[in-house]
This record gives structure tokens, sequence and C-alpha cells, in this order.
């Protein structure tokens, strides 16, 4: 009687009391959603006055600025992206498995270094490619204005396109052969086929890489800056380091913010269908498509976006880093107040890797809590611990200078501030890799071993935690990657001689120094590629 | 069940507190200190463009080189408004600036320690405060800078004003709105010729569509490379652009009668109050307004150093025989509220 009693009340508390991994998750959830909040409190209650000339002076050519890069950019991703992923996984063009590997490097070099790179390439006149034609007597006339809004939408194409490149690949990769001859066998042409099978059934992988990268741009400091086209992000770096007018910079992001949540919303909705793709015992893989004489072209065409994307831009980075080290002055040069490029090595890769390791632990209560005990409240908490994903780096670093004067004065002025903005930007990306890892892993594991009488933690660190480990490691490759990119929140958080790679890399390049900011930004590129191998040899379009 | 969580919580804040404190901490030093073991952080915040700041912290340095010199920069606007933020927990042992008029306003609002340096009296009295709270290091002046190749001699514009000229119309390379020489000397005009004349020099820069970039540097490789003809800089990127081989001209303008004459501005260092290592800030200060400082900034900037009896680069042009602007420190500096609402209304990028 005791006994089923007990057993009675085990189940109800199983089901209906709240378990303690959700008080974890939710602190989690409101720590990652603090930052939002406070700026839209912040912009909402703002000056009227100030609200209406900005609404009167700035709002609509910001946002008809931004809205018009974002649809340049996410249209031109996916245009490319697609193409390239339909190259190498439908086609026989030759060197296709070479090529999967060079298209997604870019994800290596940070747009604004590839904005550094187009700038001084095509600057009219200064640029190398204006010099070289002018020593060539070819008038340089006709080579296109490399800043404003071509430029940076071209810039933002070509190192966001992989993305969309790897979400589409991997979408054509689980594409099943029965439906496109099912489509044949119905009388429907190879075009028509294309249109009405494939690119429905990789639809959603499209779309959700397209929205990822809507996100991207709507963050994009560096680059809109260098090559002076305004959008929120810019506008708001200004107010905050020429002006340090916090109320506008409040009402600007206040205003972007929004926006980019809308994006988020449609990017959770998708991101349920992204996963229809199935693979079941019926499957096998849809044959490839046989170019014939067009695989020159195909070749061509991913070499030339393999060239301009990755090659050139390291090609030259190498060059002058070398010319910099060569040269005896440029070397001594790199050097600020004390702190030489070891310390900008040190201080990014600690301060990338602690936060990589900080959102990787805040994430797994969220993803145990949500996969384990799933429900509206859950979801909610997995939701808004994937807000930040929405918070341009300039946002995060405003809230943060706010909110740490406030209520952790302690952590005022200490490299933990640039910490903890990554963790708060990039905690969604370890929150999406640990969820998934603990969807493939069965709970009758788990089950098993609560049975063999482990408590919670012991069947946490013996029995989940070896399993959902790759996973959990991937997380912090990908926080790892994005907080080592960072830009604008580290330019505005760090303290008195907390240099990084990529602090050195803008500043430096800023005053034209290219010799002195080319090893710093070739190492960058170095240090990236590292978490990015490891991350793309979990990809399926790369296992054989 | 939420008590269960407290010691994770309590081991994490002590971890973050345990590595704030790690990194915040001044050292603590002795308070006697001879010249030459000055040790510990000496941390700068600067305003100035780093290449300019840099060489004259390699000489401190390799003078002390048990000193940690940490360097934060930013904009000037930027790194004035940290200072204030900081006034209750300062963080900064010194601040140098790019503009006088800065200095002047935190004077006002006591950030600042006077300290007199080795020397002061020798540094003339027009650049530096009543009180000792800040000194003047080297002085500069707002120029047209042209390329030689593209601009006939006849055709040069002889005043600010002239840059709103139509013929000019996208032919302008300047500093954005984040620039504090820039800010300074939209200022700096308001009180010359007022703000009914100076909104309406800015909004004739835009309607020339001026082409604003970040900082100088910039402007002074555009005008150098002949991307564009001409550039509004301090006089020293002018003669940096022209040790770089370039072909370019200086236009000192606004030289004739009744012109309101170059407007003319001079960078500052102070200590700050709060200072956790004043020996090593003082230390700083000295060598800043020192021969040897001031031959650093004269030499490889080609700025106007303040320090009687120290050279001027060959290069340049001596300041005895222009029409300076008659800029009224006290009354400038009123005037920078008017200077962003200014910019502001003009949308100055």
């Amino acid at each position: 009687m005791l006994k089923t009693e007990a057993l009675r009340s085990n189940r109800r508390r199983h089901t209906t009391s709240t378990p303690k991994i959700a008080y974890l998750a939710g602190m989690i959830a409101l720590f990652a959603v603090i930052p939002v909040i406070y700026i839209l409190i912040r912009a909402l209650t703002g000056d009227p006055e100030l609200w209406q000339r900005i609404i009167q002076t700035r709002l609509i050519k910001l946002f008809s600025n931004t809205l018009l890069l974002l649809l340049a950019v996410t249209t031109g991703t996916t245009l490319l992206g697609v193409s390239m992923a339909w190259l190498t996984e439908r086609t026989d063009v030759p060197g296709r498995k070479i090529f999967r590997w060079l298209l997604a490097l870019p994800l290596a070099i940070p747009p604004y270094v590839g904005a550094i790179i187009h700038l001084a390439l095509l600057r009219p006149r200064g640029g190398l490619i204006s010099q070289w034609l002018e020593e060539l007597n070819i008038p340089s006339t006709f080579l296109p204005n490399p800043t404003g809004f071509w430029g940076a939408a071209f810039v933002l194409i070509i190192f966001s396109y992989p993305y969309v490149f790897l979400l589409s690949a991997a979408a054509f990769r689980s594409l099943n052969a029965t439906y496109g001859e099912a489509a044949r066998m119905l009388g429907r042409t190879p075009w028509q086929t294309f249109w009405q099978v494939t690119i429905p059934s990789i639809r959603p992988g499209i779309t959700a890489g397209a929205l990822l990268v809507s996100l991207d741009i709507l963050a994009e400091y560096g680059t809109v800056a260098l090559l002076r086209f305004e959008t929120f992000s810019s506008a708001i770096f200004v107010q905050l380091a020429g002006r340090y007018d916090r109320s506008a910079a409040s009402i600007l992001s206040g205003v972007l913010i929004l926006l980019a949540l809308v994006i988020l919303y449609g990017e959770f909705r998708i991101q349920g269908q992204a996963q229809f793709t199935q693979i079941g015992s019926q499957w096998r893989p849809a044959a490839l498509i046989h170019l014939g004489k067009r695989r020159i072209w195909g070749f061509l065409a991913l070499f030339f976006t393999v060239l301009v994307s990755f090659i050139i831009p390291v090609g030259l980075l190498v060059f002058w880093s070398t010319q910099g080290i060569l040269d005896h002055q440029t070397f001594s040069g790199m050097q600020i107040g004390s702190k030489g490029l070891v310390s900008f090595i040190f201080n990014s890769v600690w301060s990338s890797g602690f936060a990589a390791i900080l959102a990787v632990l805040f994430s797994i209560p969220i993803a145990i809590y949500v996969v384990r005990y799933p429900g509206k409240i859950s979801r909610l908490f997995s939701r808004l611990s994937q807000v930040g994903y929405a918070i341009p780096g300039v946002v995060v670093a405003l809230s943060l200078v706010m909110l740490v004067n406030r209520f952790l004065p302690f952590l005022y002025a200490t490299s933990l501030v640039v910490v903890m903005a990554y963790v708060v930007r990039y905690i969604p990306q370890a929150v999406r890799s640990s969820e998934s890892a603990m969807r493939q892993l069965s709970p009758s594991l788990e089950e098993a071993s609560r049975l063999l009488k482990r408590n919670a933690f012991q069947t946490f660190v013996q029995v989940t935690l070896p399993l959902i480990l790759p996973g959990l490691l991937a997380g912090s490759a990908l926080v790892f990657l994005s907080s080592l990119k960072e830009l604008p929140a580290t330019l505005l958080l760090r303290p008195a001689g907390f240099e990084t790679l990529a602090v050195r890399v803008w500043i430096w390049s800023e005053e034209g120094f290219y010799f002195q900011a080319a090893p710093a930004a070739l190492l960058l590129v170095v240090i990236a590629i590292i978490p990015l191998f490891f991350l793309l040899r979990r990809e399926s379009i790369f296992k054989q | 069940m939420l008590h269960k969580l407290w010691p994770v919580l309590a081991t994490i804040t002590l971890i973050l507190s345990a590595c704030a404190g790690s990194t915040s901490q001044p050292d603590a030093i002795s308070s006697i200190e001879n010249e030459n073991s000055l040790s510990g952080k000496l941390i700068i915040y600067s305003g100035r463009s780093e290449p300019l700041i840099q060489p004259v912290m390699t000489a401190f340095q390799t003078k002390y080189p048990q000193l940690e010199v940490l360097l934060k920069s930013g904009s000037n606007s930027q790194m004035a408004n940290t200072l204030l933020e900081e006034k209750a927990n300062p963080q900064a042992d010194v601040f140098i600036t790019t503009e006088v008029f800065t200095a002047y306003a935190l004077s006002r609002e006591g950030i600042f320690l006077p300290y007199e340096p080795v020397g002061y009296q020798n540094l003339p009295d027009a650049y530096k405060a009543e009180d000792a709270s800040w000194v003047g290091l080297t002085q500069r002046m707002r120029v047209i800078m042209y390329n030689t190749d593209l601009v006939s001699p006849d055709e040069l514009p002889a005043s600010l004003f002239a840059l709103t000229d139509p013929k000019w119309k996208g032919q302008i390379a300047a500093a954005g709105s984040t620039n504090a020489s820039m800010q300074a000397q939209i200022a700096s005009m308001i009180q010359l010729v007022g703000q009914d004349q100076t909104e309406a020099w800015l909004n004739g820069l835009i309607e020339n569509e001026v082409t604003f970039f970040g900082g100088h540097s910039d402007v002074r490789k555009a005008v150098g490379a002949g991307e564009l003809k001409l550039g509004l800089v301090n006089h020293y990127y002018y003669y940096l652009q022209l040790a770089e081989g370039s072909n370019v001209g200086i236009i000192y303008p606004d030289q004739a009668p009744g012109e309101m004459g170059i407007i003319s501005n001079a960078t500052a260092a102070a200590i700050i109050k709060g200072s956790k290592n004043l020996n090593a800030a003082r230390a700083f200060i000295d060598f800043l307004v020192s021969e040897e400082g001031q031959e650093i900034f004269a030499e490889g900037n080609y700025e106007y150093p303040l320090l009687t009896g120290v050279a001027l680069h060959p290069d340049l042009e001596p300041i005895v025989g222009l029409n300076m602007a008659n800029i009224e420190l006290a009354q400038v500096v009123n005037h920078f509220e008017a200077t962003f609402d200014l910019i502001d209304m003009a949308n100055l990028p």
C-alpha cells in the first residue's frame, strides 16, 4: 500500500511538478534574454522628442538601407550557395570532392577582412588592381566603385554564401532518387522535375540558410562601416563611439532588435520543417547528372567562386604578411603599448575559448529540459535562450555597458565583459548543437541507468555526457569560431591593454597599415580554420 | 529545489569574481619609487590615432622597461565619456586627447589631477590649464591638402568656405562626424562665424557630396592616390602623405585680411584623479613635454612642438606669418552641444 502510494506520487511528480532542471534552464534563458529586454525598455522609454527626431531624420533611410542590403545579400547567397551545392552534389563536375571543402572555407574569413582586401584591391586609383592597370596604361575608370551598396552586398555575398551552400548541399545529398524518377515517369522534363520536385524538397534547407544569413547581415558592422554603407549596426556604432549618445543608440537598437526578432521568429517556424527530408530504407542517392561538355563551365564556376572568396584573400594576406614580417620597421610596429602579437593571439584564443566553454555549459540544462520534458514552457525557454541570434554585437555591447555598470560594477573594465558578450551573442549556437545531440540520445539509456540506482547527476555524468560529448564539442567549436571573428562588441567593451587579433586587424587597416594588419588577419583565419575543419568533418556531405 | 543550484551558482560567481579581480586590480606598488625603477601598469586612454602616439610610448617604454604600458585607444569622445563614466571608479592613469576642448571640459568635471610637469614654465600659457590639470603637447592646423597632378595652382580654393563650391562636387575627402578634429573644427567655426553660417557650410559639404572617411589616414591616402582631389585634414597628414612620395600640396585657408584665419588646436595630456600609478603617470607626462618626447612628435609626426626651443621639422612652415583664427577656448567648449546638434541635423556621416 505504502509502496504503491510512493510510486504513484513519484509518477505524479514526474508528470505534473516542475523538474529541477527547469529552474536552471529558466535562469539561463533569463540571462540570455535580459540584454534584449533591457534595450527594448530603454528604447521604449526614450525621450519622445528624440524618437521624433530620429524618425524624421534617420529611420527611413536606415530602414531602407538595411532592408535593401538584406534582400540583396540573401538573394545573392541563395543563388550562389544553391548553385554551388547543386554542382558539387548533383553533377559529375571534376574535383567536386575538393571543392566541397574549398567552398566552405570562406567561413574562416571574417567579412570585414574580406572588405579590407576588397577595398585594397579595387579602390579607384589607390587600389592594387587600378595601379596595375595604370602601369599597363589601361584606364581603370571602368572598374566599379568598390564602396557603397554594391560593394557591401558583393563582399557579404561572397563571404556568407557557405551557410546556404552547406545547408542546401546536405539537402541535395539526402534527396531520394525515387521522387525524381517518379516525376520523370509521369512525363516531366528534367527542367520541370528540378523545379517541381528537387527545389521544393530542399527549400526548407535553403530558407533556413537564408534566414541565418539575414540575421548575420543585420549584425554586420565591419563591412558596412568600411565600405561606407550606413545600416542600423553602423549607425548605432557611430552613436556609441563617436558621440556616446546612448539614448539615440538605444532607440536605434530597439528598432533593429524588433526587425531581427521578426526574422528569428520566421527561422524558428522553418526550423521544424527543415528536418522533413527523411532517409528511410527505401532511400538511395539520386543519380548524378552528367554535364558532358558543359563540365568545364561547371568547373570554372566552382573555381572562380573559390578564387574570389578564398584564394585571392588568403593569397594577399600571405603576401602582405611576408612583406610585413620581412620589413623590420613594420614588424616592430606590431606593438601596442607593451603588448605584442603573442598577447593578441593569447587574448583572442582564451576569450573565445572561455566563451565557448561557458556557452556550452549553459546550453546543457536547456537542451536536457527541452528534449526530455517537451512542452510549451521548455520550448519557450529554448527559444528565449536563442534570442542572442537577433542581437547584433553593437547592441550586446550597449546593453552590457549599461547593465554591468549598474548591477555588476566589479566586472567593469575587465575582459570578462567581453567574454560575457560572446556568450550572450553566441549561446544560441551552443543550444542548438546540444539540443540536437540530446535528441539523438534515446531516453531508455538514461532510464536504464536510473534503474541501476544511479541518481540524476550520476546518470548525466556517466551516461548522458559521454554520449552527447561530440555534439557539445561541435557547439563549442561553433561558438569559438564566431567569438574569434567578433568585432564590434570587442572594440567597444575591451579594457585597456586587451587587444585581440580582430581588434588589431581592424584598427591597423583603418589606418591603412595593411602590412601590419595582414599577419594578424592571417593568424585569425588560420586559427579559425581549426574549429571549422572539426565542424565540417561532422557534416554529412563530407562523409563518404 | 533551488537550493541545490546555489553551490553551482556560488562557484560560478566565485570564479568570475576571481578572474575579474585578477585582471582589474592594479598591481600594488610601493609609494617610494625612484625614477628608474617604475613598475606596475600604466593605463593610457588615448583619443589620438594610434600610429601618432605609439612611437612616443615605445620610447617611454625603453626608458622604463619594468613598466607595463597598456593603451586603450578609441574615438576622442568615446574615451572622454568613458572617463566621465568611470569618475567614481577610475581605471586609467593618463588621458591623451586630440584637442584642448575635451581637456577643458573634463577638467571642469573634476576628472583630472593637477600636475606641473618638469619644464612647465617653458610651455605656452595658451595651451595649459589655469589649475595645471592638463597640459598641451603639440599644436596643429586645419588645412586643405590637394593632389598636385589633378588640381592646378590657379584654381586652388583659398578658404574652407570654398569647399562648398559646386565645382568641387564629389571631389573632396574629409573625416566624418566621429572624428574629434572635425568636431573641434565645427565647434570653433560656431564661435568664429556663428551657428547659421556653420550650418550652411556643413549642409554645403553634404550637398557637394564630400566623401567622409572614418579618419584622416584614409583622407590623406585618397588624396595622395588621386582618388579625390582635395582633402580637409590636420596639417601633418599632408606631410605624412608627402613623405610617402605622393604629389600633394597644402593650402593654408582663409588668410586674406578679414577672413577667419587658420583654425588651430592642440593635443593635450592629463593625469586622471584616482590614478593607481601616480609616479608612472607623472613620469609619462614629464616625458611627453620633455625635449626628447617633443622631438618625437616634431620629427615623426610633423607636429608643432609646444615646448619652446624644440626645433620644427625642417619641412614645416613656421606659424609666425600665418593668419591664425582667434579661438576662445572657454567659449568654444560651450558650443559642443550645438556642434552635435548641427552634425545630427546635417546628417553628417
